[in-house]
């Protein structure tokens, strides 16, 4: 009886599962660092970040005192260095863009970012900052495989450089865009009553071609053959990726500045509540002793 | 007489000190075998502690304005002493406090605690289930994050469904035409003054109800037919000391649960704080994808899975209302599921798992699959508790013994 409902809740929740995520790339892990690596993955993501970022993109609820406490960073250099307006060390880091001007050079404003780790998370943050690929179609000359269509600039483009999706990739879309369409018109015949069994095998097919296609995109992906670099920047791709990801350890530490104050005291507070637990049960176990 | 003695002599004769904490504590007899499922109604007396502590911590640094309030929670979580505390401890005691009322509820539900002489108990009980949800909901604007105010947007619009008073009935309710700082403000105020005044209103009343009649117990047999020479039940023990000490026990369990979210995983993979909420509320870009926090989802389902909008509200509002009715609904001979006939455990499995996966899909998109599981499971939500006159009187029930088995 359990094991039937157990098999019946288990293949529902499949079969209601199933993926609704579509392919972005690029879809690398951010790698884990911890303890000071951490630390000074986080200070160079800051120098990073005021470098190139908080000109337009403030973290208004987040202090430079703050952030220098946490970051292990010296006051006097959070001061002469970090700090790239004549704001005080315990000021908000907030920037002096125009928010209606930059709606107009982008379309939007450029958003605070004191929570975009939180809000897009940082496995998404590592991959759309190394996500920028050129497209001639766009104003500024550039995409990106993570979020499509983006208002934003390739701000890290001399950093990075330039890169494009290989021929290979540009192919699989295309044969990615026939299927679609070549499905789009079965099912139209279908409407207009076409042999059904014959357009089925065509959208089958179809289907087959896009599923492979996809396929061996994540491959190509996860071999470094999507994108290709047209273009030589300052870094080579290997210190572009540390860089992006000191960057999004900072951001992350930027999201939850407690984030990891929280974690080393709540290990304390188990272990008191544990220990409150044990002394409660011997108090209960000696006064129930005589209720039978 | 010692000075203490002379003290509380003194205050007895001007007020019922002493008689209130025996009438309710030290001389309240309680069945001596409350198992496991009797520690949430105590965890939820705890959690409402909680959430009204934290509270009033809280709104000394909230501004509750549309242009501030998301300011203002991140000054909580930053720059406010322990303020990230108070919050973690807010939101989680938000979920927290629904997982007790259900587990508290799902209680009553398989030992038949509802039933006569506790129909008040239950429906005050019910009164504040539905209190809560109301704060819940307007306590979810207050941060003022996308996902808060998209979320007010949809509940709200379902009462434009109402026919001819429904759009300025909306309007009503928001103060403005479309969520506003305006509905901001007066969420505020309901949130933190009149909901907790009538929660707490309605918990005193409840257990008022209960302390009259005493409580149910997992055999459901009255205590009371068996006393002692003294006129106390045999099978009774004063709850202080004997379920305070135990309720301790329980609060310990519960706390490492609860400090184990609080401290590492506030957000609970998005479950208790959403991951578009970390954005501010903008009337222009709506979140891809609305859910409700999962503590209304199974009734968002319900909403959801009927075609017609108008027609959906009413059935969400009936799946809330059809539960006030189970005292009356059910009319087994005897109260407890330990002694029905088995066929109540299955149709309670399969309630069970109506109900879970309602809540699920309501936090997922529609899809044509996923709307027909949730007619499937609807239509059985309805038909466990409008078919119960006649299904909890069908079948053998096995004989109740005369004394709590412990």
């Amino acid at each position: 009886m359990k094991k039937l409902l157990i098999t019946l809740a288990a293949s529902l929740s499949l079969t209601l599962a199933a993926s609704e995520a579509s392919l972005s790339f690029p879809d690398d892990s951010l790698p884990a660092l911890a303890g000071d690596e951490l630390i000074i993955s986080m200070q160079h993501g800051m120098q990073v970040y005021v470098n190139n970022c908080q000109g337009c993109h403030s973290l208004a609820f987040q202090r430079y005192k703050r952030t220098a406490e946490d970051l292990q960073i010296p006051e006097n250099i959070m001061v002469s260095n970090l700090i790239m307006s004549d704001a005080k060390i315990g000021d908000l880091m907030t920037n002096n863009m125009s928010k209606k001007a930059a709606e107009n050079w982008f379309g939007a404003a450029p958003p605070d970012l004191s929570l975009v780790a939180r809000a897009r998370g940082t496995h998404w943050l590592y991959n759309y900052l190394r996500g920028f690929y050129t497209d001639d179609s766009r104003p500024y000359g550039v995409n990106n495989g993570v979020f499509k269509d983006v208002g934003m600039p390739h701000a890290l483009e001399q950093m990075q450089g330039l890169q494009a999706k290989t021929e290979k990739v540009k192919g699989l879309e295309n044969d990615v865009a026939y299927a679609h369409a070549d499905i789009a018109a079965a099912n139209k015949k279908i409407e207009e009553g076409g042999n059904k069994s014959e357009l089925n095998d065509a959208i089958a097919k179809s289907r087959k071609i896009i599923h492979d296609a996809e396929d061996e995109m994540v491959k190509l992906s996860a071999e470094g053959e999507y994108f290709t670099l047209i273009q030589k920047g300052a870094l080579t791709t290997e210190e572009f990726d540390e860089a992006m990801a000191d960057l999004v350890y900072f951001l992350d530490y930027i999201g939850e500045p407690i984030k990891a104050e929280r974690k080393r005291l709540g290990v304390w507070v188990l272990l008191f509540i544990l220990g409150f637990g044990f002394i409660a049960y011997l108090l209960k176990k000696e006064y129930w002793k005589d209720i039978h | 007489m010692t000075k203490l003695a002379q003290l509380m002599e003194w205050i007895d004769a001007r007020f019922p000190a002493t008689k209130v904490w025996n009438e309710h504590l030290a001389e309240y007899y309680a069945p001596k075998n409350f198992n496991f499922w009797y520690f949430f109604g105590s965890l939820a007396m705890l959690v409402l502690v909680n959430q009204i502590l934290t509270g009033i911590w809280l709104t000394m640094n909230f501004t509750p304005t549309g242009e501030q309030a998301y300011g203002s929670v991140e000054y909580i979580m930053r720059d406010v002493e322990w303020g990230w505390l108070l919050r973690y401890m807010h939101s989680t005691g938000a979920s927290a406090f629904f997982v007790v009322v259900y587990l508290h509820m799902f209680r009553g539900l398989i030992y038949g605690s509802f039933r006569k002489p506790r129909e008040l108990v239950w429906l005050f009980g019910m009164i504040i289930f539905v209190l809560l949800m109301a704060e819940a909901f307007m306590g979810y604007l207050l941060p003022w994050g996308n996902m808060s105010y998209w979320g007010a947007q949809v509940i709200i619009n379902l009462f434009s469904a109402v026919p001819y008073v429904g759009e300025e009935l909306a309007v009503w309710i928001r103060g403005d035409f479309i969520i506003s700082g305006a509905t901001l403000n007066r969420f505020f105020a309901l949130h933190v003054v009149a909901l907790p005044m009538a929660l707490l209103l309605m918990v005193f009343l409840h257990i008022v109800a209960l302390h009259k009649v005493g409580s149910n117990n997992p055999d459901g047999i009255e205590i009371k037919k068996y006393k002692d020479e003294n006129g106390i039940p045999l099978d009774g023990i004063p709850f202080h000391p004997y379920y305070t000490v135990k309720d301790i026990v329980g609060v310990a369990g519960f706390l490492f649960i609860f400090c184990f979210i609080v401290f590492f995983a506030p957000e609970l993979g998005g479950y208790f704080l959403e991951a578009p909420n970390f954005t501010p509320a903008d009337p222009l870009k709506t979140p891809d994808h609305i859910a409700p926090v999962w503590y209304f989802t199974p009734f968002y389902s319900v909403l959801r899975a009927v075609p017609d909008q108008q027609l959906g509200v009413v059935a969400m509002a009936a799946s809330l209302i059809i539960l006030f009715f189970l005292p009356w609904l059910d009319r087994s001979k005897v109260k407890s599921m330990r002694y029905k006939h088995w066929s109540f455990k299955f149709w309670l499995a399969l309630f069970i798992v109506a109900f879970v996966v309602l809540g699920y899909l309501g936090m997922k998109g529609p899809t044509p699959m996923r709307t027909l599981v949730a007619q499937i499971a609807t239509t059985y939500y309805f038909a466990f508790f409008l078919l119960m006159p006649w299904w909890s009187r069908w079948g053998a029930t096995k004989p109740v013994p005369e004394r709590v088995t412990h």
